[in-house]
């Protein structure tokens, strides 16, 4: 770090300096050194797990660090709690949002806050928060509920709160999780604009793409230790990933190596209305041998929904699903899955596995189980499976709730492509993904593409465009319910396909 | 918490070694009977004397040892019925109600048909109809939980008064079928001599007592080897899970309802081919259904477990119940108050199952640079 402190501590904003934090049976953080320049964006990446929210908590107050201190504009601070973090300036948007649904933004936003008149006046106080809003560029109405706000907008309203109460230091965690392409966009012109006003900005991520953008410095973190720092101009995601994980990593595209075959899965002009309203409107695609199609879309589009349709969840109101060239509408999940559906669904551990069962017990789930449940098999199977997917647990009768979110998912896809067989041929699989480090993905996109390669017709749907880009034959983009945009994986234009999720096309 | 230098702290444990599955229950008996001592001490009894005649009434001695086992067999059924219904989250706490049905079922079965068989099918018939009339008691809960989602808890409950009201109209309110019929006494009318099993000896131990820890046993291992085994502890874990792997829950949680209310009736059936003999309202009062919950969460729904908790329990009741006629009387409360803290302290220990208890030097924070 010395090389970067142009003549003294004092330089720097906000530091860490040898910060120690211990959870039970984990070091989270481990002697992390960290420097903050003023107005300078400064990424913290690191794999889930690595100690990012950790030594955040512990900058903005909320932890207190067993070992280490704390340092603002060069002096130590010992904070004792996030307000004593405020009142040093610094703020920190949580992963998880801490509103109250039923206040307005306004309210929200003044919320414990400690120097407010006696007597509230709703307008002046909704005003202020406007102004505040629209200086750094995050279009808010005051007066709206937060109750009715989607996530992208409650992020807003937690930034324009921590900068009302007068952060000059904002620590973001995982700010993108939750945002569709254009919405990280705004939420990265607010970021500059707030570099602009002299705040200093720490940004904390796990995704490799997006930080080499906007960082002027990237810090990465593994297993509670700090790897590498890096320079804006320096950074690579190459590199990145590989301080992240340890390894060389490979995340370049992977596109049929064969020539695909017959069509095994067939949607023809499919609709959905519940509750009066069209979930899923007139959509036909097809799915063959050997491909892979990719679904893109921003979450809450319709992709649970065509998901559960195909997967004979829930029954659609208009047109035809064909397995096999079989008619498999409405015919109920156990049957579908006869007819050669396997199917990965979203949420792995509450609805693909069962988390408080083994791994060997989630492996018989799908199976014929007759009277008498042949665990002997399965144990032989797991074990297998264990070793060849280098799923990393005590043994295989662990519950599936204590492994790792990529080792929960191994055990998910090994039990969806290999021990399903030849006999489900279709694979339906949700965001496989979502929220995994960036070894499990590389793992999980080599199990897709291994599935694909022997054959089987893939259904990819993904919130994670950068998923579907790098795997897909075929990509489409689900925009309201309905296909917007149509395009073979090797000609896409990514400018085009962000546009058309946005419903703009 | 900060006491001088020292913080003490409860850390949660990552996996609980298997010991303190043991270690936790034993300690709480311990702490239960400490506190139950100090009760003792306050009334002016002397703790260890009373625990000895406790233990002896209840547990040693060959009397009391039967006395226990045979108590504890329809606790066993109940305790079942609980673990059984409670494993899926389903929870019954009507097994008070369907032991009452059960026993009025197996009464008219032991009057109606009984005559007419030979002993070795007489008693099988009066225990299965006696098991198949709890499950009728809890069909509409059971109906209304699995079409409608309605809360199993408070259906099952309501009926319980229902149940007992029932029994006491056929006996104290009406000269009806139940009622025996030779003596203006209010009193069950006896079932065929072919219904009854003989105690063994001259002890209060019936050879139900086999039937039931055979019935645990066999409980144990179907619930465990067994495909609806499997499908009752995915639907438990994650119903969702359950849905997506094409389970029918209207099936299971019929099927875990019923079969729950059967175990309870079973209580009651086992009452008639053994002590009782008829309906007797006297035996309701002291709520082996309401206790059947409460062996069931302490035996954490193993089913073999509840068998020794039931022995436990029942041993306690025995042996509190015989303090009151020794020289210096003990009130049978204090065989309830022990129950009562075996309970509080069981679930007390919960807390140092899943946590240990850290104690550190608090440390000054350094500035490394
Ligand atoms: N409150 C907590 N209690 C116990 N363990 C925790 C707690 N917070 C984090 N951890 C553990 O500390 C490690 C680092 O977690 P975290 O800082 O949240 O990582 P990241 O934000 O990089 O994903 C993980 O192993 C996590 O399980
Ligand atoms: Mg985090």
């Amino acid at each position: 770090m010395g090389s970067h402190r142009l003549g003294g501590a004092t330089l720097f904003a906000l530091s860490a300096r040898q910060v120690t934090k211990r959870f039970p049976g984990v070091l989270a953080n481990d002697r992390v050194d960290f420097d903050l320049l003023p107005g300078e964006v400064h990424t913290l990446l690191g794999e889930n797990g690595a100690g990012k929210s950790t030594l955040a908590s512990v900058l903005c107050g909320l932890y207190k660090p067993d070992e280490g201190a704390v340092l603002r504009n060069g002096t130590q601070v010992r904070l004792t709690s996030p307000r004593h973090g405020l009142q040093n300036g610094i703020a920190m948007v949580h992963q998880h949002f801490r509103l109250v649904d039923r206040f307005t933004i306004a309210e929200n936003v003044v919320l414990g806050h400690r120097n407010l008149p006696f007597r509230l006046r709703a307008n002046d106080l909704e005003d202020q928060v406007a102004q505040v809003a629209e200086r750094f560029g995050l279009p808010l109405d005051p007066r709206v509920t937060v109750g009715e706000l989607s996530a992208g907008q409650r992020q807003r309203v937690e930034i324009v709160k921590a900068l009302y109460q007068g952060a000059e230091i904002l620590l973001l965690d995982e700010p993108t999780a939750l945002l569709a392409p254009p919405e990280v966009e705004k939420l990265f012109e607010t970021v500059r604009a707030m570099t602009q006003a002299g705040k200093s900005v720490v940004f904390v991520s796990h995704k490799l793409g997006e930080v080499v953008d906007i960082s002027d410095r990237v810090t990465v973190m593994r297993d509670g230790r700090v790897t590498g720092s890096v320079a804006r101009g320096e950074a690579d995601t190459r590199k990145l990933a590989e301080l992240m994980v340890g390894r060389d990593i490979d995340l370049s595209p992977r596109r049929s190596r064969v020539a695909a075959q017959e069509t095994l899965l067939q949607l023809d002009k499919v609709g959905l209305t519940k509750d009066g309203i069209e979930r899923i409107a007139n959509i036909s695609l097809s799915v063959r041998a050997g491909e892979i199609v990719g679904i893109a879309g921003v979450s809450g589009n319709g992709q649970r929904e065509l998901a559960e349709i195909v997967a004979g969840l829930q029954a659609p109101t208009s047109g035809e699903i064909l397995i096999n060239g079989a008619r498999v509408n409405g015919i109920g999940t156990r049957k579908v899955r006869e007819a050669g559906l396997a199917y990965v669904p979203e949420d792995r551990l509450g609805t693909g596995l069962a988390p408080s069962l083994s791994i060997v017990d989630n492996l018989v789930l799908t199976r014929d189980r007759g009277f008498l449940v042949d665990r002997k098999s399965a144990l032989v199977e797991a074990e297998a499976f264990i070793k060849q997917l280098e799923i990393k647990t005590p043994h295989a009768h662990t519950a599936t709730r204590k492994l790792s979110g990529g080792n929960s998912q191994k055990v998910l896809l090994a039990r969806e492509i290999f021990a399903a067989g030849d006999n489900s041929r279709v694979l339906v699989v949700c965001s496989p993904t979502r929220g995994l480090d960036v070894g499990a993905v590389e793992a999980v996109h080599k199990l897709l593409d291994e599935a694909r390669s022997s054959g089987k017709a893939v259904l990819l749907i993904s919130e994670d465009l950068d998923e579907v880009l790098t795997l897909a034959d075929k990509v489409l983009v689900l925009y309201r319910g309905s296909v917007v945009h149509e395009v073979a994986g090797h000609e896409v234009d990514v400018e085009a396909v962000g546009l058309a999720m946005a419903g703009l096309s | 918490m900060i006491i001088g230098n020292f913080r003490i702290e409860l850390e949660p444990r990552l996996s609980s070694p298997k010991w303190l599955y043991l270690a936790v229950p034993a300690g709480s008996l311990v702490f239960a009977f400490i506190v139950g001592g100090i009760f003792l001490a306050l009334t002016g009894h002397s703790p260890i004397g009373t625990y000895g005649s406790l233990i002896s009434h209840g547990y040693t001695s060959s009397k009391g040892i039967t006395n226990t086992l045979g108590l504890a067999t329809p606790l066993i059924c109940t305790g079942l019925a609980a673990a059984f219904a409670f494993r899926m989250n389903l929870f019954n706490i009507g097994e008070e109600g369907q032991m009452y049905l059960g026993m009025i079922g197996s009464a008219w079965a032991g009057i109606a048909l009984a005559g007419h068989l030979p002993h070795v099918l007489a008693v099988p018939t009066v225990l299965i109809i006696g098991a198949a009339t709890g499950a009728f008691w809890v069909l509409l809960p059971a109906i209304l939980r699995a079409k409608l989602g309605t809360s199993e808890i408070v259906s099952t409950l309501l009926l319980n008064y229902v149940a007992l009201n029932l029994v006491n109209y056929f006996i104290y309110g009406s000269r009806g079928f139940f009622r025996d019929p030779t003596t203006s006494f209010p009193q069950g009318r006896g079932v065929e001599e072919t219904a009854r099993f003989h105690s063994f000896g001259t002890s209060n131990t019936y050879p139900t007592v086999i039937i039931a820890v055979l019935l645990a046993v066999a409980l144990y291992w179907f619930m465990k080897r067994s495909n609806f085994g499997y499908e009752t502890s995915v639907f438990a874990d994650s119903p969702n899970t359950a849905r997506y792997a094409g389970m029918n829950a209207t099936k299971l949680t019929l099927s875990v309802l019923l079969f729950s209310g059967a175990l309870a009736g079973l209580a009651g059936a086992m009452y008639v081919v053994g002590p009782a003999g008829k309906v007797d309202p006297g035996l309701l009062q002291i709520g082996l259904g309401y206790a059947g919950i409460v062996v069931a969460a302490l035996a954490r729904y193993n089913f073999v477990a509840v068998v020794l908790t039931a022995i436990l329990f029942a041993g306690l009741r025995v042996g509190g119940a015989s303090l009151q006629i020794s020289s210096n009387p003990v009130p049978i409360a204090i065989a309830v108050v022990l129950q009562g803290s075996v309970l509080l302290f069981a679930l007390g220990g919960e807390i140092f199952r899943r946590n240990r208890l850290r104690i550190r030097r608090v440390q000054q924070v350094s500035v490394a640079s």
